[in-house]
């Protein structure tokens, strides 16, 4: 399901609905379907929401409940919006300089009563040498620079190991 | 550095990108490379320098003629970086088996209201 070149990662999925709502899904519900918890998301098991604005130059960003308020954390600004086929966004960790981020790009395209979902995150090798976003497995220092989600995911590889074999496209 | 780091390093630049690309289909010597990039030989040793010491390039010399200097790409960086995406990979694996489980349970009960 998967296959790779370069500095991306490239990973495919068979979605039953059509094409239009798997894009409305993916962007307006993203809150319901994102997974939970510190390995996915800043928030950890504080209460928090992750949205997309729609359109260029909206945000995917995520708003967590602090003791002190409400924060805005930006992962990156939208580059593409166009549905129902595409979408494309930075990708930045809490971490990274300004100047510094890497790309997500998301298509859909139809196959009969399903869409094919494809998520390309790319853009890696622009990092600045030593960015710990290239430490894969750098474990506590990675996780302290670019965001616990990140590091944990890394730490529970193989709980992912299984999650990835039950996500193979039917 | 670390080595994934040499090779990210040796990676970020587009021209170096662009000899990994040419050496994929065969080895070639350096001038070869030179005259397909459009590049002064003594700039495309600077990059083959970057890529011999992170260890994605090498050099091997054909037993035919000893005077010909090839260069190739090493497998085991690259089998390192593949190790390293497979990672993002699973991350977003589980993301999509997420995403296709609400999707789909959303378009059945929907379904079943409407009967």
């Amino acid at each position: 399901m998967n296959a790779s070149a370069g500095d991306g990662a490239t990973v495919t999925v068979s979605v039953r609905v059509p094409q239009a709502e798997a894009f409305d899904v993916f962007t307006r519900e993203i809150d319901l379907w994102w997974r939970q918890g510190p390995r996915y998301r800043i928030a950890g098991r504080r209460r928090g929401q992750l949205a997309f604005e729609p359109g260029v130059g909206g945000r995917l960003f995520e708003t967590v409940e602090l003791d002190a308020g409400s924060r805005v954390f930006v992962v990156g600004a939208i580059f593409a919006w166009e549905p129902p086929a595409r979408l494309a966004f930075e990708w930045r960790g809490v971490n990274f300089k300004k100047d510094e981020s890497t790309r997500v790009e998301v298509t859909f395209q139809s196959v009969g009563q399903s869409t094919l979902v494809t998520v390309r995150h790319s853009g890696f090798s622009a990092l600045r040498e030593g960015h710990p976003a290239r430490h894969g497995l750098a474990g506590a220092a990675m996780s302290r620079m670019i965001g616990l989600w990140w590091g944990e995911l890394l730490s529970g590889l193989r709980e992912h190991v299984a999650a990835g074999r039950d996500a193979a496209p039917d | 550095m670390s080595r994934l780091d040499a090779t990210f390093a040796a990676l970020s630049d587009p021209t170096r990108r662009a000899v990994v690309e040419l050496l994929r289909s065969e080895p070639r010597r350096a001038g070869e490379l030179a005259d397909a990039l459009a590049m002064s030989p003594p700039a495309m040793s600077r990059h083959l320098r970057v890529l011999r010491e992170s260890g994605l390039v090498e050099e091997e010399r054909p037993h035919e003629d000893a005077r010909v200097r090839l260069l190739r790409l090493r497998p085991e960086p690259f089998d390192e970086l593949r190790h390293w995406i497979d990672e993002i990979e699973r991350f977003w694996s589980g993301q999509l088996a997420s995403f296709r489980a609400h999707a789909e349970q959303r378009a059945r009960r929907r379904e079943r209201d409407r009967r």
